[in-house]
């Protein structure tokens, strides 16, 4: 007697992301085992990440070298300049990059922070004299040189910098890292009068002792961030009284790079993986919930084997938050738009990231850092090289764990991949070895109005498409096991890729 | 012995008027009776007497009255010489008032003279007047002790007075730094325990002088005590400083008061000692006014008795320069003699001392002799 197949519909698969941390047999379906290259789409799906285009075409100022950090200034007037840091140099320009290191001034390191206030931007590093640099004076300059700076002995040489509530706080400077130092009113290169000063936070720590990684600023709160723990404080309009409001110990943050406040919230990476601190109006506590969950012993193998340096940017625009291990060209990409039932973030993979800066502009624009300069985030390919986006099920069971699956059917539904080939994998009990089976997605430019098809002159003038490319296959699959893991991998190359879902038919066996 | 002390002011006169002092004296004017005499013509032997002279003229005059022309040249002689005698007469008179006048002031000298008197009051104190007038006061001993311990509380007042003022302000400062200190601190850890609380110990703003502004207001308000502190040293300082100086000067108005009490019960006495001196000086006054109308009254009789001898001398030079008339009386010297006196007796006679019996004894009986 034949037995019915029984379909397994994965609907919108991996819209809840990586999850490495569950048992695979015993996971949503929802979850991916893997999605590299992959963000969560605005319809919830997951699809291929977007690329990133080089801008600059004069690079002769980075060498072989690459950015290390990017920044927007934009002055009183509006008007935009886009800073950047790499090859031991203060750069500016996209396309051109130009030197804008001031003479007798000796760089060795890349590790700058930069922060634009009051109509200046300026960039700190630990054991540097900050630069400062205002479209009056339209160079950068050593902070002690500008009108009424204070003395070089004064300037703290930090290597964190935050700019808010009208004046630079900076922290972490060599050989000491538990004081904050606080500008006077307005002006960012006075530390030694009118209303600056600095608190010592070696008596506030809740463990006893830490040292400042980074400082955040949220709902007029000063947020300083140790390596295991955090202080927060109240009033920090008027600094001199600004008064503790809440210290968290055990947690604390990895890199200074690796905190963006996201509007609602500021995240931060710290030793166990992505965490935020949830706002409560009502409340004055600061309750912190974990967003890397699903990652978690991923995110702490990055975390303890990077080398180099983190990278991080939020993109309201783009709706992810990324984290970049520089130094293991690996980035995750969390989506910001809402939490799992556990409170994490949906996460995606990207390696082989080579992004080393991050910035976004004003207007929304993406920049990336590389080692060909400043590139905008946009497109399907890296600067015309495609990459693959990879997708892989957890282990799925169909309900039954004790019985044997024998799949018949894959039946995928991918939106666009114009042209793209796309390798539909599956594997059996856990096992590394996939049964491939590819197929090429149909052609589709995509025609607009009034730009004509064929040419400026051809005939006819235009054509419309029928908007996304949706491309439905049935693929016959082979083999059998308890356990089923299904996957897609496709070189993305000019064209977004998004999977609608996964349909497999499968018949049950007998229980093993 | 001067004179003055040798004077016996006695009323009673046991020796004659004239009767001249057997003693040798200097007078005021520093020459001797034979220089005075000298000056003033020749002087009666001394020792033998005036009026012995003049009576051994006298009967020189009777012997030579015996002869007709002799009673005419001695009666121009007697008359010469009692005239002579009278001016001697009148010099000595001056010269004895002089020394008697002389005699009384120095009486008087002595009699005014101040006498010292001492006043003892009942708590014992003493107030010697000197004969010079110097005076010297004794305290009793429980008197003596106090105004020492007075006086040397004056001066150990004025000494404390008289130190430097820093010392003291820095010690007062100290003791009332000492009283504020605890409190001071409890503030200030109740702060640092409130800064703690708020995890701001260690905020250091610019604009506080490198604190928080509570910190900043602590110590203002504890600089504001010192500085209160300090100027609460200094006023006591010199508070005390004026006390001890007004301890100073009470201490020494008391220490004198033994001896102003000491005066005040002299006061009495001095009036006292006035009124006797004022009685001395009176009586003095009195005895010298008396001593000198009586020198006064003896130069009268003096002078007069002078005036008469000149009157005398006149009246024989003039019986000698008229007619002589001859008398039945024989016998020469006891003519003379009875002739002399019947002379004498007339000019006794005319001088109103009667020699009726002619005996010549007036003389006798007016000299003495």
């Amino acid at each position: 007697m034949a037995q019915e197949l029984r379909s397994i519909n994965l609907v919108a698969p991996a819209f809840k992301g990586i999850n490495t941390e569950d048992s695979p047999i015993a996971q949503d379906p929802s979850f991916a085992e893997v999605a590299d290259n992959a963000v969560i789409d605005k319809r919830g799906r997951i699809a291929a990440r977007k690329g990133y285009d080089v801008t600059t075409t004069n690079k002769t100022v980075l060498g072989t070298g690459t950015l290390r950090a990017i920044r927007e200034f934009r002055d009183n007037a509006g008007n935009s300049k886009i800073f950047s840091v790499g090859n031991n140099k203060i750069i500016s320009g996209t396309t051109t990059l130009v030197d804008e290191t001031p003479g007798s001034y000796t760089i060795t390191s890349d590790n700058w922070k930069m922060v634009d206030f009051n109509d200046n931007i300026y960039f700190f590093q630990r054991g540097y004299e900050p630069l400062v640099y205002s479209n009056a004076s339209g160079a950068v300059e050593k902070m002690s040189t500008l009108t009424g700076a204070s003395a070089v002995s004064d300037i703290p040489k930090a290597n964190e910098v935050l700019a808010a509530y009208g004046r630079l706080w900076c922290a972490d400077v060599t050989n000491n890292k538990s004081v904050v130092y606080w500008s006077d009113l307005l002006i960012g290169h006075n530390w030694t009068g009118g209303t600056s000063g600095s608190i010592n936070l070696s008596k506030v720590w809740p463990d006893g002792y830490d040292e400042i990684v980074s400082l955040a600023a949220h709902n007029g709160l000063l947020i300083i961030f140790g390596q295991h723990s955090i202080v927060v404080y109240q009033g920090a309009e008027a600094p001199a009284t600004m008064s503790l409001s809440d210290t968290v110990a055990g947690v604390g943050c990895v890199d200074r790079d690796t905190v963006q406040q996201t509007g609602t919230d500021v995240i931060f990476l710290s030793h166990t993986g992505l965490r935020s601190f949830g706002r409560t109006i009502q409340e004055k506590s600061m309750p912190i919930s974990t967003l890397s969950r699903t990652i978690t012993k991923d995110i702490i193998s990055l975390i303890q084997g990077e080398t180099e340096f983190f990278r991080s940017i939020y993109s309201p625009e783009e709706n992810f938050y990324l984290l970049t291990f520089v130094g293991q060209n690996t980035t995750f990409c969390f989506d910001v738009r809402g939490t799992l039932e556990d409170g994490s973030f949906r996460v995606t993979r990207w390696p082989g990231s080579v992004f080393t800066a991050y910035e976004r502009l004003t207007d929304g624009t993406l920049y990336v850092g590389t080692t060909d300069g400043i590139s905008e985030y946009k497109g399907y390919s890296d600067n015309g090289t495609r990459y693959r986006f990879k997708y892989f099920s957890p282990s799925l069971t169909f309900g039954d764990t004790s019985r044997l699956k024998i799949l018949k059917k894959i039946k995928p539904t991918l939106v666009g991949a114009n042209s793209a080939t796309v390798f539909m994998k599956f594997a059996y009990d856990f096992g590394t070895s996939y049964r491939t089976t590819e197929f090429t997605v149909g052609n589709q430019n995509p025609a607009f109005y009034a730009v004509n098809e064929f040419g400026e002159n051809s005939n006819p003038l235009s054509e419309f498409t029928g908007g996304e490319l949706t491309n439905q296959r049935s693929l016959n699959a082979v083999g059998s096991g308890t356990t089923v893991v299904v996957g897609l991998e496709s070189d993305i190359n000019g064209f977004a890729l998004s999977l609608q879902e996964i349909n497999l038919l499968a018949l049950i066996g007998k229980t093993l | 012995m001067t004179t003055a002390q040798n004077l016996n002011m006695n009323p009673t006169i046991s020796t004659p008027l004239f009767q001249m002092p057997s003693v040798a004296y200097t007078s005021q004017t520093g020459l001797s009776p034979q220089q005075m005499a000298s000056a003033v013509g020749t002087l009666p032997t001394p020792g033998g007497g005036f009026f012995n002279t003049v009576g051994g003229i006298v009967n020189d005059i009777g012997n030579f009255m015996g002869s007709t022309g002799g009673q005419q040249a001695l009666g121009a002689g007697a008359g010469a010489l009692a005239a002579q005698q009278a001016y001697q007469r009148l010099g000595n008179v001056g010269e004895r008032a002089r020394r008697e006048a002389s005699n009384v002031a120095q009486t008087g000298l002595a009699q005014s003279e101040f006498r010292p008197f001492t006043v003892t009051t009942s708590t014992g104190g003493m107030m010697d007047v000197g004969p010079e007038g110097g005076t010297t006061m004794t305290l009793s001993p429980q008197e003596q002790a106090l105004q020492n311990q007075l006086l040397g509380g004056a001066g150990q007042f004025y000494g404390q007075a008289q130190q430097p003022l820093d010392a003291r302000e820095q010690a007062v400062f100290e003791r009332m730094r000492a009283a504020q200190r605890p409190e001071e601190q409890r503030q200030r850890l109740a702060l640092e325990e409130r800064l703690a609380a708020q995890g701001r110990l260690g905020t250091s703003s610019a604009a506080y002088g490198g604190a928080t502004p509570e910190l900043m207001a602590q110590e203002a308000a504890l600089q504001e005590s010192r500085d209160r502190a300090m100027l609460a040293a200094m006023q006591q300082a010199q508070a005390e400083q004026m006390q001890q100086a007004q301890l100073g000067g009470q201490f020494l108005s008391g220490g004198y008061v033994p001896q102003a009490q000491l005066i005040a019960a002299a006061e009495p006495a001095l009036t006292t000692s006035q009124l006797a001196q004022r009685g001395q000086l009176t009586g003095a006054g009195l005895f010298g006014e008396a001593e000198m109308s009586g020198i006064e009254a003896l130069l009268s009789s003096g002078i007069g008795q002078a005036n008469l001898m000149g009157q005398i001398g006149t009246g024989l030079l003039q019986q000698a320069a008229q007619p002589t008339f001859v008398g039945g009386t024989s016998g020469g010297g006891g003519g003379g003699a009875g002739g002399g006196g019947g002379l004498f007796g007339s000019i006794t006679d005319a001088i109103g001392i009667t020699d009726s019996n002619n005996d010549g004894t007036w003389w006798s009986r007016l000299f003495g002799g």
